[in-house]
C-alpha cells in the first residue's frame, strides 16, 4: 500500500464524522431517575424504564435537553423550536425496548459549524492549497500565516439514549465473533447520548482528528460530558470515500468504527484512505460496508455489508410530548454558555498580546489555559511582559511533561502557577540561563521545591557581572591565541567555541548573552 | 381482492419482526394480512392535502420533562428476577453472530 | 358476624360497603375473606380471574380496619374497603402480569402501575388479576392463552373484550370495582356485553404508567362498576397527573359532584350515520332510541350531529394500533423476561422461536401488520395519512361539541355472541365500529347498561361520549339514565342466594389447546404453584409496601384461584 501523502496527491478523501457523546456530568439517565455511574456492579443502576419492562414509560431529563441546546449554541447550530422524539426499531439485546428513543428528521440542533485552525505538521496532509495566499479562500478553507482554517459544517446534533453493554464469552479476546454467548448489563442503557453528524467537509485524517479534538474542548468547556474516549463516553465513527482530484462525484463510502482515541481516529482513517486507493487503483470496487479499525493489526476489517438501506421503522414516540421551545427559554440557556475555547484564545491574544498560535495551543486543554490565567493574575503589572515566556513554558515544557507522564493532571504535580511564574521571572531577570531553567523545571517537579530554593541550593546563580565575565574572557583569549587569530581572519563561527570555553570556566553560571556580547566587542 | 403481499413478502416481514413462522402459518398470515390491508383502503383514498397529522391526541401537549434527580434503582437481584437466563449479574443471551451478522 | 355472612360484599356498592364499615357492622378483613371465598367458589364458571392476591388483600384490609378503629375511614380514600380487581395488563408488584399471554406466563411484576397504586391508596382491597384478550388484541377474550372468560349472563357466550375478565367479574358480583383498559373499545364493548357501567376516560385522565402498552396514543384505563356513582368514585381515585406518564394530565374534577343534576337543559347529540350503520342490530338500535326518548323526557335537547369522517376511524385505527403494538411488543424478546424457547445456540433462532410460541396468532398478526405498515415507502401510504385522518376526526368531534354537551350512540352493533361464532379477524374488528373514533380523537366514552335486548334478552349498553376532559358530562347523563333503568344488576345466575351457576362447564372450542408447544405454568389448575415467590423488597422502586402501611411483612406468595 502506498503512503498517505502519496495517495492524497492523486485522490481527494471525503470524510464525515458521527460523534457520540454521553452527557456524563448529569446525575441521572435520559428517561428515568437511575444514577449515571461508570463501573458499577452490573444491572444495579436499572429500573422498569431502562430495563424496558412491560408498562414502563419514559420521562425526559430536562437537564439533558438543556445540555444539548448548549452544545448546539456552542457549535453555531440553529436551535429548532419544534421537534419530537421518535422510536428507531432494531432488535438487539443491548437495547432493552428493542427500539432506541431518538430524534427524527428534525433534531434539537441543526446546521452548525466549527472552524478548525490547522497548522504545523497537521497542515501538510492538505496538499491542494498551493498558490493560495494568506487570507485567500478556496472551498471551505482559508490560508493562514502558519497553515489554514477549515470551515466544517455540522448537519445536526440530536438527543438519544445509549445502549447497555455486552461482554462476549467464548470467542477470542472478548470479541463477538466466535463467542458462544454474551452477557448484558443495562447500567449504561438509557444514558443521555448526543449524536453530532458533520457534513462531508473533512479532507484529511488530521482534520478529522482536529475536529474531534476541538469538539471535545467545546464539550469540556460546556461541562456537559467528561468526553472520555477510553471509557467510551465520547465515540467517533467515520464515513470515508475517495474521488480523483478534480472530480465532482462522490465515491462509494465505507463506515469506520472503533476509533476510540485521537490516534486511532487518525490512523484508522489514514489506513482506510490508502486501502480504498489501492482497491480503486487495481480496478476494484468499494462496497458500502461497515469496517472495524483494529489498532493492534493496523488495518480495517469488514463487519457488515449493507446491501440495502436500513429500515428502522422510525415513527414519532407517542409516549413523549413534542417540544415547543421558546426564544425566551433558548436565551435562558444561552445565558449559561461559558467562555468557549475560541473566545478564550481571542481574549489571550487581546489582553496578553499572545500570538494566535500560542493562544490557540494554550486553550487546547482547559487545565493549561486555566494554569496560564492564574500565572497572569499572579504576575500583576508584569503580566503583559511575562505572558509570552509563561505561554512558552506551558505550551512546550508543561505539555511535554504531561504527555510523557501519561494521565497525570497538572493540578496533581508540584508545579504550581506561583512556581512557574517564579521560574519565568528568574529567567527573565537573567538570574538563570535558559539551560538552567530547564534543570530547575525538572527539579521543581521531582523535588517539590520552589525554583528560587533550587537555584540557591545548587548555586546556580547566573553571573551577569561585567567585570567578572571580562576577566574570564581575557583569560580564555590569552590561552587560545591561534583561535583568536583565525577568528579575526574571518572564521567568525569560532564565537561559539569561545562562549563555550568561558561558560566552562564559570561552571555554567555565566550569562551566555552577556558573554557573547563582550566577546564580540573584545575580538572585534 | 388486491394482493398486497406475497408469501415471500410475509416471510421477510416475519424475519424483520423476529417471529418464526412455518410454511402453513406463512400462507395463512398472507391471506389474513391481505384481507386486513384491503380493509385499510379508505385511508389511502382520502383527500388529505394540507391536513396536519396529529401524532399526540392531547392538543397542545408539549415539553413534559422531569428534573435531573436520582430515584432508587432495582437491586441486581430484582433486575434479574424475571430473566430466563442469567450469569454473573448479567442477562445471558446465546451467540449473537450465530444468526449471520452484526447489526 | 351473622350480619357479615349474610352480605355479599362483592355485590354491594361502594357507599353501602363504607356505611357498613363505618358502623362496624363488618370489617374490611371480612370483606376481603368473603369476597375471595366467593371468587374461589364461583369463578370456575366465568373464569374472570387468572390469579387471586390474598396477601395483598389482607394487608389492604388491615389498613382499612385500622382507619375504622381510629374513626377515620375517609382518610383511607374513596374506595376504602371496596373489593377491586385489575385487568392482567396492569402491573401489581409481587403478582403476575401475564397479559393473558404465554409470553408472560411466568412474569412477576417488580413494580406497580400508577392506576393500581392509586386504587390501593384509595383503600381498595385487591382480589386479583383478570383475564383478557392476549395483550388486549381482541373483542371476545377468546384469545387469552389461559382460556376464555364466559359471559355471566350466558355462559355459552363471550363477555366481549379485550377487558372481558374485568366486565365479567363485575357482572358476576365477583368484585365491586374492576379496572380495564380501552384502546378501541376494550372497556365499553365488554361493558355492553356484560351489562355493567364501563368508562373509558379522556386520553390523559388516567396514567398509563405500568399498564402494558398496546397502542400508546390510544390506550386509556377506566373502571367497571354496577352503578354510575361507583364509577365516579373509582375515577376520582385513579384520575390525575402522574410524573411517570408524560401524557397524563392534572384533573381536579370531583366526578360525583354533578351526578344528581339531571339532564334538563343539556344538549345531547345523536349521529344519524351511526344509527343507520350497516350491521347495527334492530334491538340495539331500539335501545339507543329508547334511551334518547328517556333523556328527552328528562328535559334534555336531543340534537342530530354529524361526524363526517368517523367512517374512516376504523381504517385509521387498524393502521395506528398495529403500528404502535408492533413497536411496543418488540421488547418481548426472551432476554430480560418472558418466554424463552429452550435449547437455542444462537440468538436469532431463540428470538424467532420464543416470539412465535410466546405470542398467539392475533398478536402475531398485529405485530406483522404494524411492521409492514411502518416500513419504508409504506409509512407514507398508511401511517402518515392515518394521523392526518385523526386530525379530521378530532375536528369533527370539536365541531359537534359546539352544538352538544354529550353524544349518545350505540356501543357495539349487537349483543354478546357465542364462542367461535365470529372467527374471521376482520369481522371481529367490526365489534369496535362505534367505539374506535373516540380513541382516535381521545375523547371520553362510556357504556351505560339500559336493560336487555328485545330479541336476544342479553344486556345492551348505550354509549355516552364526552368532549375531551369533560368526562363529568357523560357521567351526568349516565346518572340520569340510571334513574330510569336502575343500577346494573348482578347477572341472575350469580345473584346472591343462587345456587352454583348451571351450565358452567360448557365446552368452549379450542380453549384447551390455545397455546400449542408452550408448557404453561399451573395458572389454570394449581394453587400457589408459581415458581417465583417474589419478595417485595424495600429497595424495589415505586414499591407498594410503604404506601400500604406496615400491617404485615411484604407479600410473600402469590396465590391462585382454584377451579
Amino acid at each position: 500500500m502506498r503512503k498517505l501523502e502519496e495517495v492524497l496527491q492523486d485522490w481527494e478523501a471525503v470524510i464525515g464524522l458521527e460523534i457520540h457523546a454521553e452527557l456524563t456530568t448529569l446525575d441521572t439517565k435520559m428517561f428515568c431517575g437511575c444514577k449515571l455511574e461508570f463501573g458499577a456492579e452490573p444491572n444495579t443502576h436499572t429500573c422498569p424504564v431502562c430495563l424496558g419492562m412491560p408498562g414502563a414509560l419514559p420521562v425526559p431529563n430536562r437537564a439533558a435537553i438543556e445540555s444539548i441546546v448548549l452544545a448546539g449554541l456552542a457549535t453555531n447550530c440553529d436551535i429548532e423550536k419544534h421537534s419530537m422524539f421518535y422510536r428507531k426499531t432494531y432488535m438487539y439485546p443491548d437495547m432493552s425496548k428493542n427500539y432506541q428513543t431518538t430524534q427524527g428528521p428534525v433534531a434539537f440542533c441543526m446546521r452548525g459549524h466549527l472552524d478548525l485552525d490547522v497548522d504545523g505538521a497537521a497542515a501538510k496532509e492538505r496538499i491542494d492549497l498551493e498558490g493560495l495566499e494568506v487570507g485567500e479562500s478556496r472551498g471551505n478553507v482559508t490560508r493562514t500565516a502558519d497553515g489554514y482554517t477549515a470551515h466544517v459544517g455540522i448537519t445536526r446534533i440530536h438527543m438519544e439514549e445509549d445502549a447497555g453493554k455486552m461482554v462476549h464469552i467464548g470467542g477470542g479476546e472478548g470479541r463477538i465473533a466466535g463467542a458462544t454467548h454474551s452477557l448484558v448489563d443495562y447500567n449504561r442503557a438509557g444514558t443521555p447520548l448526543t449524536e453530532l453528524v458533520t457534513e462531508p467537509d473533512l479532507r484529511t485524517p488530521e482534520e478529522a482528528r482536529l475536529f474531534m479534538q476541538k469538539l471535545r474542548q467545546v464539550y469540556l468547556a460546556l461541562g456537559i460530558s467528561d468526553c472520555s474516549m477510553e471509557e467510551g463516553s465520547m465515540r467517533c465513527d467515520g464515513n470515508v470515500s475517495l474521488r480523483r482530484r478534480g472530480a465532482k462525484e462522490f465515491g462509494v463510502k465505507t463506515e469506520l468504527k472503533n476509533m476510540n482515541s485521537f490516534k486511532n481516529l487518525h490512523d484508522g482513517l489514514a489506513y482506510e484512505i490508502c486501502r480504498q486507493a489501492e482497491v480503486l487503483e487495481e480496478g476494484g470496487q468499494i462496497f458500502q460496508e461497515t469496517r472495524h479499525w483494529d489498532p493492534s493489526k493496523k488495518r480495517t476489517i469488514v463487519m457488515r455489508v449493507k446491501e440495502t438501506a436500513d429500515d428502522y421503522r422510525l415513527f414519532p414516540d407517542p409516549d413523549l410530548a413534542p417540544y415547543v421551545l421558546t426564544d425566551e427559554w433558548i436565551d435562558s440557556v444561552r445565558a449559561k454558555l461559558p467562555e468557549l475555547p475560541d473566545q478564550k484564545a481571542a481574549r489571550f491574544e487581546d489582553v496578553f498580546g499572545l500570538s494566535a498560535y500560542d493562544a490557540r495551543h494554550l486553550v487546547e486543554h482547559r487545565e493549561t489555559a486555566d494554569f496560564f490565567e492564574v500565572c497572569m493574575e499572579l504576575a500583576g503589572g508584569d503580566a503583559a511582559k511575562l505572558a509570552k515566556p509563561v505561554a512558552n513554558l506551558v505550551i512546550n515544557d508543561v505539555t511535554a511533561y504531561l504527555n510523557a507522564a501519561d494521565g497525570v493532571a497538572l493540578a496533581d504535580t508540584s508545579l504550581t502557577p506561583a512556581r512557574a511564574l517564579e521560574l519565568v521571572r528568574l529567567q527573565a531577570e537573567d538570574a538563570i540561563s535558559s539551560k538552567q531553567a530547564k534543570e530547575v523545571f525538572a527539579a521543581v517537579l521531582d523535588e517539590d521545591k520552589d525554583p528560587a530554593a533550587i537555584v540557591e541550593e545548587r548555586g546556580m546563580k547566573q553571573v551577569s557581572d561585567t567585570g567578572a565575565i571580562e576577566a574570564v574572557i581575557d583569560a580564555v583569549l590569552a590561552a587560545n591565541p591561534d583561535k583568536v587569530a583565525q577568528y579575526q581572519g574571518g572564521k567568525t563561527g569560532l564565537i561559539g567555541f569561545f562562549v563555550g570555553q568561558c561558560m566552562k570556566e564559570m561552571r555554567g553560571q555565566g550569562n551566555p548573552k552577556l558573554i557573547n556580547e563582550l566577546l564580540v566587542k573584545k575580538l572585534g | 381482492m388486491t394482493q398486497y403481499l406475497t408469501e415471500h413478502d410475509v416471510r421477510g416481514i416475519a424475519e424483520y419482526a423476529r417471529i418464526g413462522l412455518s410454511s402453513d402459518e406463512v400462507a395463512q398470515m398472507t391471506t389474513d394480512l391481505n384481507a386486513i390491508i384491503d380493509s385499510l383502503a379508505p385511508i389511502t383514498e382520502y383527500n388529505l392535502e394540507g391536513v396536519q397529522p396529529t401524532f399526540h391526541p392531547i392538543g397542545g401537549l408539549s415539553n413534559v420533562m422531569r428534573e435531573d434527580v436520582e430515584e432508587p434503582s432495582f437491586t441486581q437481584e430484582i433486575a434479574l428476577e424475571n430473566a430466563p437466563k442469567r450469569q454473573d449479574g448479567c442477562f445471558l443471551v446465546p451467540s449473537i453472530l450465530g444468526e449471520g451478522g452484526d447489526r | 358476624m351473622a350480619a357479615a355472612t349474610e352480605r355479599v360484599f362483592a355485590c354491594m356498592g361502594v357507599r353501602d360497603i363504607q356505611i357498613g364499615l363505618a358502623a362496624r357492622e363488618f370489617s374490611a378483613r371480612e370483606v376481603a375473606e368473603a369476597s375471595l371465598a366467593r371468587v374461589h367458589a364461583l369463578d370456575g364458571a366465568t373464569h374472570a380471574y387468572l390469579e387471586t392476591t390474598e396477601q395483598l388483600a389482607f394487608k389492604a384490609a388491615a389498613r382499612v380496619d385500622a382507619a375504622v378503629a381510629a374513626d377515620d375511614l375517609t382518610a383511607c380514600g374513596p374506595l376504602a374497603g371496596v373489593p377491586v380487581a385489575f385487568k392482567d395488563n396492569m402491573n401489581l408488584e409481587g403478582a403476575h402480569t401475564t397479559c393473558s399471554s404465554a409470553m408472560l406466563a411466568n412474569y412477576v411484576s417488580p413494580f406497580t402501575a400508577t392506576c393500581v397504586a392509586r386504587t390501593l391508596e384509595a383503600g381498595g382491597i385487591p382480589l386479583g388479576k383478570l383475564n383478557m384478550d392476549e395483550f388486549a388484541f381482541g373483542s371476545s377474550t377468546e384469545t387469552s392463552a389461559f382460556g376464555p372468560t364466559r359471559n355471566p349472563w350466558d355462559l355459552a357466550r363471550v363477555p366481549g373484550g379485550s377487558s372481558g375478565g374485568s366486565a365479567a367479574a363485575v357482572a358476576a358480583g365477583l368484585a365491586t370495582v374492576t379496572l380495564g383498559s380501552d384502546t378501541g373499545g376494550s372497556i365499553r364493548q365488554p361493558g355492553s356485553f356484560c351489562g355493567t357501567v364501563a368508562l373509558k376516560p379522556t386520553y390523559g385522565v388516567v396514567s398509563r404508567y405500568g399498564v402494558v402498552a398496546f397502542g400508546s396514543s390510544l390506550d386509556q384505563v377506566g373502571p367497571f362498576t354496577r352503578s354510575v356513582e361507583d364509577a365516579a368514585y373509582a375515577l376520582n381515585a385513579i384520575a390525575g397527573r402522574d410524573a411517570l406518564d408524560c401524557t397524563s394530565q392534572a384533573v381536579d374534577t370531583d366526578f360525583t359532584a354533578n351526578l344528581a343534576d339531571g339532564v334538563r337543559g343539556m344538549r345531547i347529540g345523536v349521529v344519524p350515520a351511526f344509527m343507520e350503520a350497516k350491521g347495527l342490530t334492530p334491538e340495539v338500535k331500539a335501545k339507543v332510541e329508547e334511551a334518547a326518548e328517556h333523556l328527552r323526557a328528562l328535559g334534555a335537547d336531543i340534537v342530530e350531529v354529524e361526524l363526517p369522517n368517523a367512517q374512516a376511524a376504523m381504517s385509521a385505527y387498524y393502521v395506528l394500533g398495529p403500528c404502535e403494538a408492533f413497536s411496543n411488543l418488540a421488547r418481548f424478546d426472551s432476554v430480560r423476561y418472558g418466554y424463552c424457547d429452550p435449547g437455542h445456540k444462537d440468538l436469532g433462532s431463540q428470538y424467532e422461536a420464543s416470539r412465535a410460541k410466546g405470542f398467539g396468532p392475533e398478536a402475531c398478526r398485529r405485530i406483522m401488520l404494524g411492521s409492514y405498515l411502518l416500513s419504508a415507502g409504506v409509512y407514507d401510504r398508511y401511517y402518515y395519512p392515518a394521523q392526518q385522518v385523526r386530525t379530521l376526526i378530532t375536528q369533527d368531534y370539536a365541531s359537534a361539541y359546539e352544538q352538544v354537551d354529550c353524544i349518545l350512540a350505540p356501543v357495539a352493533p349487537r349483543t354478546s355472541f357465542a364462542f367461535g361464532e365470529v372467527s374471521d379477524p376482520t369481522d371481529m374488528y367490526l365489534s369496535d365500529m362505534f367505539t374506535i373514533s373516540i380513541n382516535i380523537a381521545g375523547n371520553g366514552g362510556m357504556s351505560m347498561p339500559v336493560g336487555l335486548g328485545a330479541e336476544t334478552q342479553l344486556p345492551v349498553g348505550v354509549q355516552l361520549i364526552s368532549p375531551q376532559f369533560k368526562d363529568e358530562n357523560m357521567l351526568r347523563v349516565a346518572a340520569a339514565l340510571e334513574t330510569v333503568y336502575g343500577p346494573a344488576p348482578v347477572a341472575p345466575a350469580f345473584a346472591p342466594g343462587q345456587p352454583y351457576p348451571e351450565g358452567s362447564m360448557v365446552d368452549i372450542p379450542d380453549a384447551a389447546d390455545a397455546v400449542p408447544g408452550v408448557d404453561l405454568p399451573g395458572l389454570l389448575t394449581a394453587e400457589g404453584s408459581f415458581g417465583v415467590a417474589h419478595q417485595a423488597s424495600s429497595a424495589a422502586q415505586r414499591g407498594l409496601s410503604e404506601r400500604l402501611g406496615n400491617a404485615e411483612a411484604a407479600p410473600s406468595q402469590v396465590e391462585k384461584a382454584g377451579e
